[in-house]
């Protein structure tokens, strides 16, 4: 199950990277919805540039 | 004004009950689109027959969910936000693992066939826990797309019959299918990695829209609306092989000609 749960989403590092981005979007989204969106994609981006290190 | 039959029922639609039709057609081949560009996504990896049993699925929850819950479509409403980013946040953690899979292919840090070095019962694990979970996005995609139409033929059929208005949604359904199914054969000829890698970002394309959509309001947060969609697509597109073009290893350039 565990190996299964890991295959789908990943690891930590993987997990916690869409938590952080998804956090951070949402909490801009209370000051300036219109850039949370661009702001989520962009937090995923660097995200995926780091892990792909 | 529409011609009356004999009993009072009105044989032909009025202008108004066209326009309400063609809204219903259009807004529903939107959202199919939508659906259908998840399924033709995970089709390319699990196969046709699995994409089209989970699109299947996806459909017949909506119809269950229809026949019981039926005039409960308030409640549906309010929860089609949390339903929303609920999936959204599935697609995230299924997409971003793809896109970083595969620029890691692209740059060459990962072999572009690993998997063939490892003994074959792991692969055949991998690739089956692999294709559950695509099973799966392309379930909760058509799931949610299917609920969207739902509402739509709801909130737009009081214009005309309601049998009307979900044949107009069915009909866009026929031919946003019959659209994709004639994509099938050229996307077959796309290198394994680009087509892995235009999946991902197109599972995250979508994640991202849905999710903080779905948590903080779609029309707040995302202002033009569906095309957005496109521009994520392409955001991630470009920048997932730029990320890869930096972090190339020596000797990669052959690998990234094959992909």
């Amino acid at each position: 199950m565990k190996k299964l749960l890991q295959l789908v989403f990943g690891d930590a590092r993987n997990v916690a990277s869409v938590a952080v981005a998804l956090l951070a979007a949402f909490g801009l989204s209370r000051l300036a919805p219109a850039a949370a969106g661009p702001a989520l994609a962009l937090l995923l981006i660097a995200a995926a540039a780091l892990q792909s290190i | 004004m529409g011609i009356i039959g004999a009993h009072g029922a009105p044989l032909l639609m009025t202008a108004a009950q066209w326009g309400g039709a063609s809204a219903i057609f259009l807004a529903s081949a939107v959202e199919w689109v939508e659906a259908f560009t998840i399924v033709l996504a995970v089709a390319l990896t699990i196969g046709w027959r699995r994409a089209a049993g989970a699109a299947a699925a996806g459909l017949a929850v909506v119809a269950l969910l229809i026949a019981v819950t039926g005039a409960g479509i308030e409640a549906a409403q309010a929860d089609i936000g949390l339903i929303r980013a609920a999936i959204g946040i599935f697609l995230l953690l299924f997409g971003l693992r793809w896109y970083v899979k595969a620029i890691r292919r692209y740059s060459g840090r990962t072999a572009l066939h690993d998997e063939a070095q490892e003994f074959a019962e792991t692969r055949e694990q991998l690739a089956q826990a692999e294709g559950r979970a695509a099973w799966v996005v392309a379930f909760k995609g058509v799931l949610l797309e299917g609920l969207e139409v739902w509402l739509l033929v709801v909130a737009l059929g009081h214009t005309l019959s309601y049998p009307a208005a979900a044949g107009s949604a069915a009909a866009s359904l026929v031919l946003v299918i019959g659209a994709g199914v004639a994509l099938r054969a050229p996307l077959t000829r796309v290198p394994e990695n680009t087509l892995k890698y235009l999946v991902a970002c197109a599972i995250l394309s979508f994640g991202t829209f849905w999710s903080i959509g779905g948590l903080a309001g779609e029309q707040a947060v995302w202002p033009l609306g569906d095309v957005t969609l496109l521009l994520l697509f392409a955001t991630y597109a470009a920048a997932g092989r730029m990320i890869a073009w930096r972090s190339r290893t020596p000797g990669s350039a052959a690998a990234d000609m094959r992909a």
